[in-house]
């Protein structure tokens, strides 16, 4: 089981040269690769068995200025997991569909737009997925701030006395 | 509210209410955990004349239990609206309160009462099976006393009600791309 | 003048015993369940309390839908013979009464899918299928003892039972109509078309409260009709308090066994009906045909 999933990862290298392998687990492997080089070595994986797409998610990383891609590829022959990990650019967020791999892969790419404001190319159908009439900035990118967005939206309870510090006070955070 | 004299036949109905309440419940939220118990026999709610019911068409109580996001509330609106009056509403868990943990999430509203007519709160996270029952003998006595006037409310200030919801929500209408 | 309090007793009859039965069976099932269960007057506030709110309306069809189906219900039940109180003494025809029932069903069909419902449409296709499935073999078994005591009408039925039931006489046929019974109740291994969790209470979906009322009366009134016609078709000779004991029996014991089921999809529903029961149907006509008669 083992040396299927290191023989594949021995090609790997050999496919893409810069590559970061970091084994999380025994049947886990996240591999780290330039974006320019995601098709192909998701391609290859498809075609040894890694064939089912688990998950297409992003990681909005603010201070390196990217955004983390990450896709999950599950093989139901050994029940082996590859977490394939890419970075791209966080002012043109753009980067290409695996629609074409994975029909699937459309509702996964909406809701990355839709959440992180990701352009896929070659996923014409763009269409908002969860949410309704969303007029603020994609709301799990890290510079969006849900609390401020949250009290202009949804007006709170205005209560009569504080009872947030007069709980504190009687558990004893604050001297009354 | 002005609370106009209810004559005999009224009181005669109320009485009929409040002794055959039948849910609606709207399980989106986690407390939904909670009615299973409070129906079967350890507790047992149609003692009461309580039960569920399948439409809100048949129902009497709207029940929310948990968090609503602004997509749920949506439907929640049409929900209330579909129900036949008298009508009443039970906001359950702290969520429908103030917002509970969520109170600073983008996706759910931070108090029920602002957008349809709420007439009795549970408060807790979560409240327990007795909680609600109380909750339940509360409401009847309110219903009795001729108290629980949500409904009326809501006809009274209409205009209130459909500008917070369209404050939150932008747009009340539901557009369904599965649907269209 | 007489035959204006006969027709009111048998429907305050079935009014009163009609609405306690349902609510004892909500009881009985509360207590199958290990739970304390409603009071047995529980579906009279249920039934008074709809009556009570403002419904709301799905165009005139769906009105007159209802009126026809609740009209058609009591009209039957008018002509079933309670024991000894017969409203129409003579009148009392089988086919009559099989002809008027549809009536309400078929009232209640036009007036659901008025409701322009889909769910509520569903429910009514499943009601209708599920009535093929059931009509047949209850049929074939009723038309046996029709050919055996050479009567079609009801109260002459129960009068030919001098000897011993027909239920006795003809054991096959009473097991065919009992099964055919409880899917005529919509009780719980039959009661496909109105599953609640499935299509959200089916035919009912888009009743509101006064309408809810008068189909909860309906419900009530069709059960007196259906049970009825089974216990003076089967089980003897009855006066007026004989004939309710014997319904009440009957009664409970659908309760009983519907209690602890689960639900048939729909076809399982016409499939289990056209082999069973209407094997067995088949079966007894051929046994009184030939004179095997107990």
């Amino acid at each position: 089981m083992m040396s299927s999933m290191s023989e594949i990862v021995k090609n790997l290298k050999t496919l893409v040269k810069k590559l970061e392998i970091v084994e999380i687990d025994e049947r886990e492997v996240k591999i780290e690769i330039p974006c320019e080089k995601t098709l192909n070595v998701l391609s290859f994986l498809k075609g040894n068995g890694y064939s089912h797409l688990s998950i297409l998610t992003a990681v909005d990383w603010i201070e390196e200025n990217k955004f983390e891609i990450v896709y999950v590829l599950f093989s139901w022959e050994n029940g082996g997991k590859f977490v394939v990990s890419t970075k791209i650019d966080r002012k043109k967020a753009k980067f290409v569909s695996v629609m074409h791999l994975w029909p699937i892969a459309r509702f996964y790419e909406r809701e990355l737009h839709e959440f992180f404001g990701i352009q896929f190319e070659g996923n014409d159908d763009m269409r908002p997925l969860f949410l309704e009439n969303w007029d603020s900035l994609p709301p799990l990118r890290k510079d969006f701030d849900p609390l401020e967005y949250s009290k202009e939206k949804f007006p709170d309870r205005e209560y009569i006395k504080d009872v947030i510090y007069e709980a504190k006070v009687i558990r004893g955070d604050l001297n009354g | 509210m002005a609370n106009h004299e209810r004559n005999i036949w009224e009181k005669i109905a109320d009485q009929l209410r409040s002794k055959s309440l039948w849910m609606l419940h709207y399980c989106t939220g986690c407390g939904a955990i909670e009615l299973p118990p409070s129906m079967t026999s350890r507790f047992d709610m149609e003692r009461f004349g309580m039960g569920p019911m399948a439409t809100p068409r048949q129902a009497d109580i709207l029940f929310i239990t948990g968090y609503l996001s602004a997509k749920t509330l949506r439907r929640v609106i049409y929900t209330y609206e579909q129900m036949p009056e008298p009508k009443y509403v039970i906001g359950f868990g702290s969520c429908t309160l103030n917002g509970g943990i969520y109170y600073d999430s983008y996706a759910t509203i931070n108090r029920l009462d602002y957008y349809i007519p709420v007439d009795l709160y549970i408060a807790g996270c979560m409240p327990r099976p007795e909680a609600l029952l109380e909750a339940f003998n509360e409401l009847m006595k309110m219903i009795r006393k001729g108290e629980a006037n949500g409904w009326k409310q809501y006809k009274e200030n209409y205009d209130w009600y459909k500008n917070n919801q369209i404050r939150s929500l932008g747009e009340v209408l539901v557009h369904d791309e599965f649907h269209e | 003048m007489m035959t204006i309090i006969r027709v009111a007793a048998v429907l305050l009859t079935g009014f009163f015993v009609g609405l306690t039965l349902e609510g004892v069976s909500r009881k009985i099932i509360a207590r199958i369940q290990r739970r304390y269960g409603p009071p047995w007057y529980q579906n009279f506030i249920d039934v008074f309390k709809a009556l009570s709110k403002n419904g709301i309306t799905h165009g005139w069809i769906f009105d007159f839908g209802i009126l026809m189906a609740l009209g058609g219900v009591i009209a039957t039940l008018a002509f079933v013979p309670l024991g000894d109180l017969v409203a129409f003494p003579g009148l009392d025809n089988l086919f009559i009464i099989v002809y008027l029932f549809a009536v309400g069903a078929l009232g209640m069909a036009m007036g659901m899918v008025g409701s322009g419902n889909p769910n509520s449409s569903i429910g009514v296709a499943r009601a209708l299928t599920q009535m093929l499935g059931y009509e047949i073999p209850y049929m074939i078994s009723v038309s046996a003892v029709m050919y055996y005591y050479k009567t079609a009408s009801v109260s002459e039925l129960m009068l030919s039972q001098q000897d011993s039931w027909t239920l006795l006489k003809m054991p096959l046929g009473g097991i065919v109509a009992f099964i055919s019974l409880l899917g005529m109740l919509g009780k719980k291994p039959f009661d496909t078309p109105i599953a609640p969790a499935e299509i959200a209470s089916g035919p009912m979906v888009e009743l509101s409260a006064k309408y809810m009322g008068l189909l909860m009366l309906m419900h009530t009134f069709s059960i007196f009709v259906e049970i009825g016609l089974f216990v003076d078709i089967f089980l003897g000779i009855s006066n007026y308090w004989t004939f309710l004991i014997k319904f009440t029996v009957i009664w409970i014991l659908a309760t009983l066994i519907s209690s602890v089921l689960p639900r048939f999809r729909i076809e399982q529903v016409v499939k289990f009906y056209w082999k069973v029961p209407l094997g067995l149907a088949f079966l007894q006509a051929l046994f009184v045909l030939l004179g095997w008669v107990f």
